[in-house]
């Protein structure tokens, strides 16, 4: 019996010891992963990030060696997340729990509120004033939580509009229409030559309408400790008869944005005209595979959703400091860098926050824009920015939208409603949360 | 010499007789009596529905390999039934996209080919072992507790294991194996459908009069297992390694909240966060990718079709 | 030895009315938990532990504390009871989602097992020679990563891109793959793509292991091919077919892949289109409640479920057993 169980455990103790060597093999890399340790004066920063760096870009992880280069005090490590924005919330989640968190993350500033209240944070208001100047405002602020800094803004997404110059000029629309009832005359007119100035894009819904609806005005307000929630606002409203009457017509696409039927639309110069987001710029010659290229040009939004002239936010990253971080005020002098690196990040296909330096436009993206400076837009656009505040958890409502958005565009259910679901399931939130609501 | 030797012996012979017996077979399945002999209708429609099919399982692999060599715009043009461009183009497109898909994986393709060949072979081996030990422990032995065992476990087949993945994370987290090798292959060496099959193919395949012999013998019972069990096993355990192997190949999400190191990635990581972007287009490389990751799991596959088909009918029959 | 001998003799003096028995059932004992050991720890280790950490957070939520418009910048777990429960079972959009699952499973579990059937006992009748290449080919997609295959179709469903969309439509087909009725239809198709050639392994490996002097006799008493099949074949791979059923409906429950990715080009599938989908999105907070506390019982409801659909499957296998 002993000598039978003893090979046993011998037996066992192999797949062990196997076991530990892989342990050993994996756990030099995981050292660098353990939230900043000092060592002699020297700081390690750890930075988790979903830039695409994809070819040709600058990588994330060649701007940081240049960094480290400079400081050898403060060494820095970028990981790139390889999954969604919302399972990179979860893992930081439990990581920060656990005190092993990243000092550093890239976090939506749609997201920045429920990683907030979620516990992620952590403030860094007093490294963070310093740095101001270096931001437009209203980025800045969306780096904020109820008046506190809790990161530095990285790039924008003012909604602006992008159309095929030439393309209109054939169908005799010499300039974009500029008010709500002259764009839907003139999409009409497009549709009945088989064009389409406008899309309607069900998966962006959550993003890009809550930002047109809320150009003209914000949905969420605090009123002392509690919410008031208003996403049936004029604007919305206007937002919803605008992409209703385009639907009611046939006259707009309903490709999603992310489904490769978009970019065919593009392709086969049946689109000529859609809004979008500043950083989808680079995505879009991408899409278009050259259709029309030289012929865009981007221009600001129409007073077309009840905003007068003004645009609203589709996206754009903040990095934040996480709570477990030991290093804020390092972390942060990094940030300040890292941010500020404006051709690199322009390289990343992001349109910085930063204003320490005037972002160029590449010029792979004026050759396809009509030789434009479209980054002065872009700019333009950022200033011309309602308030939009997001609320905790605005991540359900989103979904919620988006699906709801989908029914419109077949046909069994209206935009309206749209707005009708994101009341309530903001409302919902918000209450399963705990916080408090003003009804 | 001992029993297990002599048993070695027998076999080994055994083996060959087998053999020999499945080559006459073959022949004579291939030459049918003249009264199983179809007649051409059934042979037409025989071939019409076998061709269909293969068609039917082909053609999306088929329209994969032609994407793996488009652009993002060449994708949505043309019929997609053929090269975008003139095959003398062919190379230099194929290279484009392999320059893109190392691009998007910074260069680490490969190093996540090998990962995931460590991840699976590694996990699929301990897997394999452990889920044959417990088989055979419960098919062969009454202990107490057994049959709570064999129930906790059957349940857990029913249980969704990606949902299991958050708490294995925290638990992982707890004793410091997150963002190393184990923390991927200790949860994909648990498969409660390998500890079935284990179990099953020892109650059938294994005699007891041998297990008895070779105790009256005086083998001790790790000798018994390791020498004559895990020989007779054999075929079952390919097909529970194979399993093991591919469902390790194919998770995402355990990798995914895992690791974080470049380094320790599997490949279905890197394809995974190409598609998880929103604003990703470069599909043809992500087709690439996929063609390529999949290479080692066929060549797998084809080397070890004779023990997988052996060990399924093994389990099949009496399962 | 000596060990072993001393607490024989102990057990011998303490259990006198039967102690070889009882020795040899000691022995035995041992010597089972020792195989079973190492898989017994790791299953402790990846199932036991989290199942009780789901369970003991299913009557938790995770909630603000602190006051103020954003909380005081902390979640914590509050009890709540079985609320979670009650969410989870009066919840419309999970029952629509079992819903689903259930209609996946009378429908695409059947027609992909017959379908494997049928190739496997076509591959197995000798009809046609060089059968290998017809079995590498159907089992190919097994291989190709579950997210890869979805891509791959939602690619083919396209109306502006598929060449199977264009091809139907030149001859007067138009077929949207993604309208509402048909998008549950799509998707069983994919996973009827990726495992059909898997099952058709499992049976026809079953079909080799019959003993051909089964045939022989048949062939004596007269009997056709088609008889063949349908009287030994068929009977011969019961078993390999239940088993298969089994796992398909097991995999079914934890349905996916298919469905997150073809809400890419689909957006009206909810992040509640299968109670996978809602788990996961549930713990993400991209539906509210969200947490791990509400996800964890949809996880913990969800595997009831399957447990109650195993038990009844079991029933009911046995009941045709006994016909």
């Amino acid at each position: 019996m002993v000598s039978h169980n003893k090979r046993l455990v011998a037996a066992l103790a192999a797949v062990a010891a196997m076991g530990m060597g892989l342990a050993g093999c994996g756990s030099d890399t995981a050292g660098t992963d353990n939230g900043g340790s000092s060592d002699g004066g020297k700081v390690t920063i750890t930075y988790m990030h979903r830039l695409p760096d994809s070819e040709g870009m600058t990588l994330v992880k060649d701007i940081v060696a240049k960094w480290n280069k400079e400081h050898p005090d403060i060494q820095v490590t970028a990981t790139k997340f390889d999954g969604k924005a919302s399972e990179m919330i979860k893992k930081l989640e439990t990581d920060v729990k656990s005190g092993e968190a990243p000092d550093l993350a890239q976090v939506g500033y749609a997201e920045l509120p429920e990683v907030f209240t979620k516990g992620m944070l952590q403030d860094v208001s007093q490294y963070a004033d310093q740095y101001k100047d270096h931001y437009a405002a209203g980025p800045f602020s969306l780096a904020q939580v109820g008046g506190k800094t809790y990161g530095l803004p990285q790039d924008t997404g003012p909604l602006v509009y992008f159309y095929n110059k030439a393309e209109f000029d054939k169908l005799g629309i010499t300039e974009v229409p500029q008010t709500e009832s002259d764009f839907i005359e003139a999409a009409k007119k497009a549709a009945a030559a088989g064009k389409y100035i406008m899309s309607y894009q069900p998966d962006e819904a959550g993003n890009m309408i809550s930002g047109l609806a809320g150009a003209s005005g914000g949905w969420y307000k605090v009123d002392g400790d509690s919410w008031v929630v208003n996403t049936e606002t004029d604007g919305s409203k206007a937002t919803a008869d605008f992409y209703q009457q385009l639907l009611d017509a046939k006259a707009v696409t309903t490709n999603p944005r992310w489904d490769p039927s978009f970019d065919a639309s593009i392709k086969n110069g049946q689109l000529i005209g859609t809004v979008a987001a500043a950083w989808e710029a680079p995505l879009f010659i991408t899409s278009s595979g050259g259709t029309g290229a030289g012929e865009w040009q981007v221009t600001q939004l129409g007073d077309w959703f009840g905003n007068a002239g003004k645009t609203g936010p589709d996206g754009g990253s903040a990095v934040a400091v996480l709570k477990s971080s030991k290093h804020p005020k390092e972390a942060m002098e990094f940030l300040d860098w890292f941010n500020t690196q404006v051709p690199d990040l322009v390289s990343q296909g992001l349109v910085p926050a930063a204003t320490t330096e005037d972002a160029k436009t590449p010029s792979d993206w004026s050759n396809f824009f009509s030789k434009q400076d479209i980054m002065k837009e872009f700019k333009d656009a950022n200033n011309n920015m309602g308030d939009f505040t997001y609320m905790p958890g605005f991540s359900a409502v989103v979904a919620k939208m988006n699906e709801t958005a989908a029914k419109a565009s077949d046909g069994s259910g209206k935009v309206a409603d749209v707005f009708s679901e994101a009341q309530t399931t903001s409302v919902d939130t918000l209450k399963n949360l705990g916080l408090s609501v003003k009804e | 010499m001992s029993t297990a030797e002599l048993n070695d012996k027998e076999s080994r012979a055994a083996a060959r007789a087998r053999k020999k017996a499945d080559k006459i077979r073959d022949k004579h399945a291939n030459d049918l009596p003249r009264s199983m002999q179809p007649n051409a209708l059934v042979k037409t429609v025989t071939i019409l529905v076998l061709v269909f099919a293969l068609i039917y399982f082909l053609f999306p692999i088929y329209w994969a390999i032609i994407a793996s060599t488009k652009t993002p715009s060449q994708m949505t043009s043309g019929n997609g039934l053929w090269f975008a461009v003139g095959l003398p183009d062919l190379p230099a497109a194929i290279a484009k996209n392999y320059s893109t898909l190392l691009g998007w994986t910074r260069g680490q393709f490969w190093r996540w080919v090998l990962n995931s060949l460590i991840y699976s072979g590694v996990s699929a081996l301990i897997g394999t072992l452990v889920a044959v030990m417990a088989g055979y422990a419960t098919a062969k032995f009454n202990f107490k507790g057994k049959n709570l065992a064999i129930g906790v476990i059957m349940g857990c087949m029913l249980m969704p294991a990606a949902l299991l993945t958050i708490p294995q994370y925290s638990i992982f987290h707890a004793v410091h194996l997150t963002n190393t090798m184990l923390a991927i292959i200790i949860p994909c060496c648990v498969s409660p459908f390998g500890f079935f099959l284990g179990r099953v193919y020892a109650q059938t395949s294994v005699p007891n009069e041998l297990l008895e012999a070779a105790r009256i013998d005086g083998a001790s019972e790790a000798r018994i297992f390791f020498t004559i069990v895990l020989r007779i096993l054999a075929p079952a355990m390919v097909t529970i390694f194979l399993f093991l192997f591919v469902a390790t190949w194919n998770n995402f999400l355990l990798p995914l909240m895992m690791v974080s190191s470049d380094t320790l990635k599997p490949v279905t990581l890197g394809l995974y966060g190409m598609v998880s972007l929103a604003t990703f287009t470069d599909r043809g490389a992500l087709m690439m990718g996929a063609l390529l990751g999949v290479l080692p799991v066929i060549v797998l596959f084809l080397g070890l079709q004779r023990y997988w088909q052996a060990g399924l009918a093994a389990g099949a029959v009496k399962g | 030895m000596t060990a072993t001998t001393q607490t024989a003799k102990t057990v011998v003096a303490k259990r006198a009315a039967k102690p070889k028995a009882s020795d040899a059932a000691k022995r035995e004992n041992r010597t089972g938990w020792a195989f079973m050991a190492p898989f017994g720890i790791l299953f402790a280790l990846v199932f036991i532990l989290p199942i009780i950490w789901a369970i003991y957070s299913s009557f938790f939520r995770q909630v603000t504390v602190g006051g103020g418009a954003y909380g005081g910048g902390e979640l914590v777990n509050k009890f709540v009871g079985l609320q979670n429960f009650q969410y989870v079972v009066t919840s419309g959009n999970f029952w629509a989602g079992v819903g689903r699952v259930v209609i996946y499973t009378l429908v695409q579990v059947p027609i992909m097992i017959i379908g494997a059937l049928v190739l496997a006992m076509l591959i197995d009748s000798y009809i046609v020679k060089h059968i290998t290449a017809f079995r590498l080919s159907y089992f190919l997609p097994y291989a190709i990563p579950g997210v890869v295959a979805s891509i791959i179709w939602v690619y083919l469903y396209n109306g502006q891109i598929s060449p199977l969309v264009k091809m139907l439509a030149a001859i007067g087909i138009k077929v949207d793959f993604f309208a509402d009725n048909v998008v549950l239809a799509s998707m069983a198709n994919i996973t009827t793509w990726t495992f059909t050639g898997y099952n058709m392994l499992i049976f026809l490996a079953a079909l080799q292991a019959i003993p051909h002097d089964l045939y022989e006799a048949a062939r004596i008493d007269g009997a056709n091919g088609f008889q063949i099949a349908m009287r030994i074949k068929l009977p011969n791979v019961r078993a390999a077919a239940l088993l298969a059923m089994l796992l398909s409906i097991v995999g079914t429950i934890q349905l996916f892949n298919e469905p997150q990715v073809m809400a890419i080009s689909d957006p009206s599938i909810s992040k509640s289109y299968t109670p996978m989908m809602m788990a996961l999105n549930t713990s993400q907070g991209t539906l509210t409640p969200g947490g791990d506390g509400p996800a964890s019982a949809v996880a913990i409801v969800m595997a009831l479920i399957a447990g109650v659909l195993a038990v009844v499957y079991t029933l009911v296998e046995r009941k045709v057993n006994a016909e």
